[in-house]
């Protein structure tokens, strides 16, 4: 006979193993499926929309009709806008502001260098807190402007300090080769340092990117007017209140070729959960690569 | 001999290009985050709108400890946020474990990258799914306890069912997420110690006891105490986009008041005041934990 008799203790690892795997996949389909449902649900057509539940698979009826009505909803478009105005010029204020103090605190024997670390390190563990805040906002006349946004936590301390381990990695004789033709400290910056540190760009930018996406709250409170209203404040309003007429505006109700009358509200939500999310689902294989990094790179400590 | 103190201040004057770049950041910090610390102190006044704030000494603290509803708000916190650390703290861990029983490569990268997904989206976004998903009628769950001959219910509206939800949606959004500290600490356990206990013929579980927990030890220490530091939490963003009216009583935690009170009915002094007690209490449960887990593992908190 060929094939030796298996062993007990083999035939239970075998159960313990399948057992993990469907643990393991019942997981993963559990994170996925509430997503790819609202994927479903804002594929759905009008006429099925009604039939359409949290259990749905396919799309029945497929059509665009949802993302048609929404691109006509002023409030949505405009969101869009925003969201990527205020993610792309935060983004670049973030980084300026992060990559020139992350040089300056990575370049060794800076004199003060560990009293200007509690400086920084004090705003990771202490804040004034929501009222204060909002209340300097109010002072410095940044209400209802898109830069109150734009500046809220411009500089992250861990991501800072995420970019100076970063610049510490560039080899030291680049800089001193550089130092020694005479270059000065933002050439080196911007010739030598972040040319050699692109991955720790690429992880802090995304970090950055991320948060100015997801930010909905200080948006809420800062921006008065809902017109600079980034898409996530408007999705939250919608989820909310909830109100067709309200969200869709009762003047324009009736206008849409595609009839938003027809569409549900159930459809009209989704749709603007998909749009959320596109964004960070497109950039996603970029975003696992280096966001596993940079927070490696940060939990590792010396 | 003279290296000393003229050492000292040619390094400083050669630094000064680096102390140049460094000021943007510092400037944005001291107005950003150390000004709104110092107008926290609006807590001790009565805040007036010609910026006139008259001395107030603890009467808005005595307001705060006599309210009942304070109380109902501090049971609510803690309540909430021990839920929370008690469920979902070990989950990560045991998904660490379970990920790295796993022999093929690619599968983990598959279970890895579907599970990882939820730490990108917003909470305006989560809290869509979970009412889309705990809806009462086109919920999935709902329609699975239908399905399977039970009654709908109303998970959203009921004080003790919707602190559940956010325990659930906390676990969903990090749990992928929140293992990759604990599985990067599993790979780097030296894979002969593994070795020689299956010579020793150690069985999964005791491998596991015996060698993966033991070795994994610090990091779960250092993320328990992380977590315990921001306690007072409770996840605001959760709470602020899934509560209702209905639940109010069950779920209002200290950030959510210190909003509904503040921005919305615009008692500043008070709400700064209750946000200071939040922030000092969360600041003693940070150094507490930082010497705790100092005295523990040898690392702190920073």
């Amino acid at each position: 006979m060929r094939g030796s008799p298996r062993s007990p203790r083999a035939r239970r690892a075998g159960i313990g193993t399948a057992l993990n795997y469907a643990l393991l996949f019942l997981l993963a389909f559990m994170t996925f499926f509430p997503l790819y449902n609202i994927l479903v649900v804002s594929l759905t057509g009008p006429a099925k929309i009604a039939a359409a539940t949290g259990l749905s698979v396919i799309p029945r009826d497929p059509s665009l009709a949802t993302y048609l009505t929404l691109i006509q909803i002023p409030k949505v478009a405009r969101g869009l806008v925003n969201s990527i105005y205020i993610t792309v010029v935060g983004v670049f204020v973030n980084m300026s502001l992060t990559c020139l103090a992350a040089y300056a605190l990575s370049r060794p024997r800076l004199p003060g260098k560990s009293y200007i670390m509690v400086f920084i390190i004090v705003t990771m563990i202490f804040e004034g807190g929501l009222i204060p805040d909002f209340l300097l906002m109010r002072d410095l006349h940044l209400l209802n402007k898109y830069a109150s946004v734009i500046l809220y936590k411009a500089v992250n301390a861990y991501y800072l300090i995420i970019m100076i381990r970063f610049f510490e990695e560039v080899p030291l004789s680049l800089i001193e080769a550089g130092k020694m033709d005479g270059v000065g400290e933002l050439r080196t910056l911007f010739s030598i340092v972040l040319p050699v540190s692109k991955a720790g760009v690429a992880t802090v930018s995304l970090f950055y990117c991320v948060f100015h996406w997801n930010e909905y709250f200080r948006a809420m409170i800062y921006l008065t007017n809902p017109d600079k209203w980034p898409l996530q404040v408007v999705l939250r309003e919608l989820i909310v209140s909830g109100d067709k007429a309200a969200f869709i505006g009762a003047l324009n109700y009736l206008k849409y070729d595609v009839g938003a009358a027809q569409v549900d509200m159930k459809a009209l939500k989704a749709g603007v959960i998909v749009l959320a999310v596109l964004p960070i689902l497109l950039l996603y294989p970029v975003l696992l690569r280096y966001f596993s990094k940079g927070v490696l790179s940060g939990a590792v400590k010396e | 001999m003279r290296q000393g103190s003229g050492g000292l201040g040619r390094d400083i004057g050669r630094a000064f290009p680096l102390y140049l770049m460094l000021l943007p950041a510092l400037a944005y910090l001291a107005l950003f985050c150390y000004v709104p610390m110092w107008g926290a102190r609006l807590a001790f006044m009565d805040f007036s709108f010609t910026g006139n704030h008259a001395w107030a000494g603890l009467k808005h603290f005595r307001t705060l400890f006599s309210s009942p509803a304070f109380g109902a708000v501090i049971a609510n916190t803690i309540i909430i946020s021990a839920m929370k650390i008690f469920i979902n703290f070990p989950m990560p861990i045991i998904l660490a474990i379970m990920l790295a029983e796993i022999r093929s490569k690619k599968m983990i990268r598959i279970v890895q990258s579907v599970i990882y997904m939820p730490h990108f989206l917003s909470w305006v976004v989560i809290s869509g799914i979970f009412l889309n998903l705990l809806s009462l009628e086109d919920g999935a769950v709902n329609r699975l306890i239908v399905f399977f001959g039970g009654k709908a219910f109303p998970f959203l509206t009921q004080g003790t069912s919707i602190r559940w939800v956010f325990v659930f949606s906390e676990m969903w959004r990090s749990i992928g997420w929140d293992s990759l500290l604990f599985v990067a600490a599993i790979i780097r356990i030296d894979p002969e110690v593994y070795e020689a206990a299956l010579m020793d013929g150690a069985g999964t579980f005791r491998r596991i006891f015996a060698i993966t927990i033991p070795a994994i030890l610090p990091t779960i220490i250092t993320v328990f105490t992380l977590n315990l530091g921001f306690f007072m939490n409770a996840g605001f963003d959760q709470v602020f986009n899934m509560m209702n009216d209905a639940v109010l009583s069950k779920v209002d935690i200290l950030d959510t008041y210190v909003y509904r009170l503040g921005l919305q009915n615009g008692e500043f002094s008070y709400a700064t005041a209750a946000g200071l007690f939040k922030g000092v209490i969360g600041l003693g449960l940070i150094f507490a934990t930082h010497f705790g887990s100092k005295r523990l593992t040898g690392k702190g908190v920073w």
